[in-house]
């Protein structure tokens, strides 16, 4: 099975896995800062919003080096496609172009209204896959391990709603 | 320290376009139960960190010689609602938030509207922490959720 970025074979999983671990560690032990993601959605509505959530101090603070890291998820994802056959703006979305169907317009909104929930979860939550997923499992904190188990739980009810009760692959 | 940052996240961002972590289909058969890559890559990634967050902190400081202190988030209730909302998310995309970005960086117009999904959510959610904190048992405002 390939990705659906330029049909590439992807890395084994353990290669995956330990690229993921040694950025995790180096950021820890560089600059001592814990891995998380979702927090940059708060630094990016702090840019622009002045409700008193996104003018507290441990925000504003800590604001710059995440978005930093941000932009630079940007530019892997732009340097991944560039060494891989080529960048070129595309609709492709897999799976959900072969059983679902949508053109472009609804998947806008699917993908809209998917985002509205992640936004929300994630800062209801205090962090995501990265922050509790991954840092904070690796720091055995309890709040990580109950955020990842439900947003597991919660991904395979989910994606078995969609692709085995509302469109039947 | 910005190229730093930079670099770091550029690293992780090529790392997750290529192990199928910011990939749509792997996300889906990840959570039908069908493909175990996901699933590799995060419990490697978690076996490697266990023992390294461990040995970082037995060790106490970072490589400029500063204190390394790990703050744990806070424990509430917005643990699990927060969790299962963003577990709804994240099928419904296929993308956690890392991946948004990632796959904006590879073309794919409709991440860029997930992206416009999240930061909307988060507003949402930073202009009503005031009434959700008790609900949620929330830290007070000026601690947050917990960052990450």
């Amino acid at each position: 099975m390939h990705l659906i970025l330029n049909d590439v074979t992807p890395l084994h999983w353990a290669v995956g896995g330990a690229g993921i671990a040694a950025v995790t560690l180096a950021l820890l032990f560089l600059t001592g800062r814990r891995l998380g993601i979702s927090t940059g959605f708060e630094d990016a509505c702090s840019l622009v919003l002045d409700a008193p959530y996104f003018r507290r101090s441990s925000l504003l603070g800590d604001r710059n080096w995440r978005l930093q890291f941000v932009a630079g998820l940007l530019l892997g994802g732009f340097l991944s496609a560039v060494l891989s056959g080529g960048w070129s703006p595309t609709w492709d979305l897999g799976m959900f172009d072969e059983v679902i169907g949508w053109g472009a317009g609804a998947k806008l909104v699917w993908m809209f209204v998917g985002g509205l929930f992640i936004g929300f979860g994630t800062r209801l939550a205090g962090g995501c896959t990265s922050g509790h997923g991954i840092f904070g499992i690796s720091n055995l904190e309890l709040p990580s391990f109950v955020t990842t188990a439900s947003f597991m739980l919660a991904g395979i009810i989910t994606t078995h709603i969609i692709y085995r009760v509302m469109f039947e692959a | 320290m910005v190229l730093l940052y930079v670099f770091l996240g550029t690293v992780f961002g090529f790392v997750l376009s290529r192990s199928g972590a910011a990939d749509y289909n792997y996300i889906q058969g990840m959570f039908l139960l069908e493909k175990f890559q996901l699933y590799g890559i995060i419990g490697t990634a978690v076996l490697i960190g266990i023992p390294g967050v461990y040995l970082l902190k037995r060790h106490g400081h970072t490589a400029s010689g500063a204190m390394l202190i790990v703050r744990g988030k806070p424990r509430h209730r917005g643990n699990i609602a927060g969790g299962i909302l963003f577990g709804i998310g994240w099928s419904i995309t296929g993308m956690c938030p890392g991946p948004i970005v990632v796959n904006i960086g590879e073309g794919k117009i409709y991440a860029l509207a997930a992206l416009a999904g999240a930061l909307t959510g988060a507003a949402l959610f930073g202009s009503l922490y005031e009434r959700l904190r008790r609900p949620f048992r929330l830290p007070a405002l000026q601690y947050g959720t917990g960052d990450g």
